[in-house]
C-alpha cells in the first residue's frame, strides 16, 4: 500500500519532463544574471488560450519569471494584443515592452493539453522561442514550470530552476516527522517518506533520481537510499552508532557520511556500489556534516577540534585538511555552492543562528539574515538563490532569498512546521 | 538453616552500611521484607554477593535480575538512574555528575545481569546534525566513566537524540541545562 501511493507520487513528479517539439533557443542574452543591479527586462506574458484554466497557466509562468527578480512586467490592461492574434512590434514598443510571451491550447482532450508557446523579440521584431508541449491535464503547474523554464533560457542564455524541488522535514503532531517534497515555489506538497521516528534532513544525488536521509530505526541510526527511478528504497549504511547522511559525490557513487562506530564522529566515504567503507578523518573530536564540492575534489565539514564548531576544508581523500571559518563560535551546516565560489553556512551571532556565505579561501564571509533563527542553509540549482528553515514567523518554516541576502521570504505553507530544505541540483 | 544465617548475616551488615553510607531507599528497603520473602526480594540478595564471599549465591542472584520486577525498576530509575547534565557544547563529564555515576556504577555491579541504554541529548540550540554528535559524545563519554569505574562495556549501549527530544521547551538557560543530559533506561 505504501509502495504505491510512493510510486504513483513518483510518477507525477517524473512527469515533469513532458514532451515537446522544440526549436534550438537563439544564443543572444537579453539579461545578464550576474550583474546584480542591471536593469530587469520588461516583458508581457499574455493570458494563455484555448482553455478555460489557459490563464492560470500563464500566471504561473509570470511568477516563476517575478521570482527571478530579472523581470518587470507590464500591466495586462494596456495589451493590444492577446494570444490568438499575430505579434506585432509595433503593439508594444510604446509600452516599453522588450519580450512578449503568447501560449495557445488546441488539440485538447479529457485527460491531455496541448500548448504552443511563443517569445518574440520586440526590438529586433522576431521570434526566439516558439514551441508545442504536451501533457496530462492534471500536470498544468508543472507545465507552466517548464514553459517558464525555457523562456528563462532563451532571455538569459542559463537554465532555470522552476522544475527543481525542495525535498524538506515537515511535521505533524499526529503523524511526527516525514520527508516531504514540494515544488520551489512551496507548491504541491507532498509526503514522501514516514518513519514515525526520528528522520533528518535529506540529501539529493545531483541527477535528482535519489534522496539519502538518516533515520532512526529501532533505536539505532540507519542511512536509506530512496530511488525515484525504482520507487524503491534501500538501507546502505548502519553501523550501530550515530550514523548521519551527508552528500553524494557529483558521479552518483559515493555517499559521504559522519559514523561514531569508532568512538567520535568521522567523516567516511561509502562506495554504494561495493559498500567499501574509505575513513577520511582520525579526529577524537565531532567531525560531521560533511559536503563536497561541485568538482568533487573537496570536502567542506564541522569539526569541533578547535573547542567550537567550525567548518574545514580538505581534500576529497582526507588529505590537506584547513581551518574555513575563525568567526563566530557555532558555525555548522556547510555546503558549496553549484559554481563552487562559496560556501553557505549557519553561524551563530549575537545568540542567534543566521546564514552566511563564505568564499572557499576564508575571504569574504557575509550574513545574510537578521531576524529569527536561521539554519539549514542549501543552494537553488543555479546558484542565484537559498532556501532555509527559520523561526522568525513563529513555527519553523522553510525561506528563500537570494545569494545576497534579497527578497527573504517563506515559501512552505503556515499550517505544517517545516524544516531542513534540501534544494534538488536539477 | 545456614542459609538463612547466612541471610541474617547479610541483612544486618547491610543496615549498618546504610547508616554509615547513605545507602539508596531501594536497597534498604526490601531487607525489612527479606526474611519474610526471601524469593521476592532482589535488592537484598544482590548486595549481599557483594559483600559476602560466597561465590556460588552470585550466579543465582544474577539469575534472579533478569525478572527485576516494574516496581523495582520504576525505584531505581526514581533514585538511581537520574539525569547527568553537561556544560553547553560540552561532553566531558562534569565534577557534580560523578556521585550520581558512581550511584549507577554501584547499582550496576550489584545487578549483574541488567544492562541499561544511555541516551544523549543537547538543548534546541544549534544543528541538528551537530547535536546529534554531540549527543553521541555526552553517551560515550557517560558510558566510558561507568567503564572506569567496573561496569562492562557490553552491559551499555549508547544511542544519541541530540536535539529532538528536549525534557523542557522554554528557550531559556535554565530549560536548555536540563535539555544538555545523558538519561538512561534500563533495557532487561
Amino acid at each position: 500500500m505504501k509502495t504505491i501511493s510512493l510510486k504513483n507520487t513518483l510518477r507525477l513528479i517524473l512527469l515533469v519532463s513532458v514532451l515537446c517539439n522544440c526549436n534550438t533557443a537563439e544564443s543572444r542574452v537579453y539579461v545578464d544574471v550576474s550583474s546584480p543591479g542591471a536593469r530587469k527586462l520588461p516583458i508581457a506574458i499574455q493570458d494563455f488560450t484555448g482553455i478555460a484554466t489557459g490563464s492560470e497557466v500563464s500566471d504561473v509562468v509570470a511568477s516563476d519569471l517575478q521570482f527571478t527578480n530579472l523581470f518587470s512586467f507590464v500591466d495586462k490592461k494596456a495589451f493590444l494584443e492577446t494570444s490568438d492574434t499575430p505579434f506585432s512590434a509595433d503593439n508594444w514598443r510604446p509600452l516599453g515592452v522588450d519580450a512578449v510571451v503568447k501560449g495557445v491550447f488546441e488539440r485538447t482532450t479529457d485527460s491531455s493539453a496541448s500548448v504552443t508557446v511563443s517569445v518574440y523579440d520586440v526590438n529586433e521584431a522576431k521570434s526566439i522561442l516558439k514551441k508545442q508541449y504536451t501533457t496530462k491535464k492534471e500536470l498544468l503547474r508543472p507545465l507552466a514550470h517548464k514553459i517558464a523554464d525555457d523562456i528563462y533560457e532563451a532571455i538569459t542564455g542559463q537554465k532555470g530552476i522552476f522544475n527543481s524541488r525542495i525535498a524538506f522535514i515537515g511535521y505533524d503532531e499526529g503523524e511526527g516527522r516525514s520527508i516531504h517534497l514540494m515544488d520551489y515555489d512551496g507548491q504541491r506538497i507532498k509526503r514522501i517518506v514516514r518513519k514515525g521516528s526520528l528522520i533528518m534532513r535529506p540529501h539529493w544525488s545531483s541527477d535528482g533520481k535519489r534522496l539519502a536521509y538518516s533515520y532512526l530505526k529501532k533505536g539505532k541510526w540507519a542511512i536509506n537510499i530512496l530511488n525515484f527511478d525504482s520507487a524503491s528504497e534501500t538501507e546502505v549504511f548502519s553501523a550501530n552508532a550515530t550514523d548521519l547522511v551527508g552528500d553524494f559525490t557529483p558521479d552518483g557513487k559515493y555517499l559521504l557520511l559522519s559514523s561514531s562506530s569508532k568512538g567520535s564522529p568521522d567523516i567516511y566515504m561509502l562506495q554504494l556500489g561495493s559498500k567499501v567503507l574509505n575513513r577520511l578523518t582520525y579526529a577524537d573530536t565531532i567531525e560531521v556534516s560533511p559536503a563536497v564540492s561541485p568538482d568533487g575534489k573537496q570536502i567542506v565539514y564541522v569539526s569541533n577540534k578547535s573547542g567550537t564548531p567550525q567548518l574545514y576544508i580538505m581534500n576529497i581523500d582526507g588529505s590537506d585538511t584547513r581551518r574555513l571559518t575563525f568567526e563566530g563560535n557555532y558555525n555548522t551546516t556547510p555546503e558549496w555552492s553549484p559554481a563552487g565560489d562559496l560556501i553557505v553556512f549557519s553561524i551563530m551571532t549575537g545568540g542567534r543562528f543566521h546564514i552566511a556565505t563564505i568564499k572557499p579561501d576564508g575571504s569574504g564571509m557575509a550574513v545574510l539574515t537578521s531576524v529569527g533563527n536561521n539554519e539549514e542553509p542549501s543552494f537553488s540549482p543555479d546558484g542565484r538563490f537559498i532556501a532555509f528553515t527559520s523561526d522568525r514567523d513563529g513555527s519553523k518554516g522553510v525561506y528563500v532569498m537570494s545569494v545576497t541576502g534579497e527578497e527573504q521570504h517563506r515559501i512552505s505553507q503556515k499550517n505544517i512546521r517545516a524544516f531542513g530544505p534540501s534544494w534538488s541540483h536539477n | 538453616m545456614k542459609r538463612l544465617v547466612v541471610l541474617i548475616f547479610a541483612a544486618l551488615f547491610i543496615v549498618s552500611c546504610a547508616q554509615k553510607e547513605v545507602v539508596v531507599p531501594e536497597d534498604s528497603r526490601p531487607i525489612v521484607k527479606k526474611e519474610d520473602y526471601k524469593d521476592k526480594d532482589d535488592g537484598g540478595m544482590k548486595d549481599r554477593t557483594k559483600n559476602v564471599p560466597d561465590s556460588t549465591s552470585v550466579d543465582k542472584d544474577s539469575i534472579k535480575d533478569k525478572t527485576l520486577s516494574e516496581e523495582e525498576i520504576r525505584v531505581a530509575m526514581q533514585n538511581v538512574f537520574l539525569d547527568v547534565r553537561f556544560a553547553y557544547n560540552r561532553s566531558d563529564i562534569l565534577d557534580e555528575a560523578k556521585p550520581t555515576l558512581r550511584k549507577i556504577s554501584d547499582w550496576m555491579l550489584s545487578h549483574k545481569s541488567v544492562s541499561i541504554l544511555i541516551e544523549g541529548h543537547c538543548d534546541e540550540r544549534g544543528s541538528n546534525e551537530y547535536n546529534l554528535a554531540l549527543g553521541d559524545q555526552r553517551a560515550q563519554a557517560t558510558k566510558s566513566f561507568l567503564v572506569s569505574s567496573g561496569v562492562p562495556a557490553t552491559r551499555m549501549e549508547t544511542i544519541s537524540f541530540g536535539k529532538e527530544k528536549p525534557l523542557c521547551t522554554e528557550h531559556n538557560e535554565t530549560c536548555w541545562s536540563k535539555n544538555r543530559r545523558a538519561t538512561f533506561v534500563i533495557s532487561r
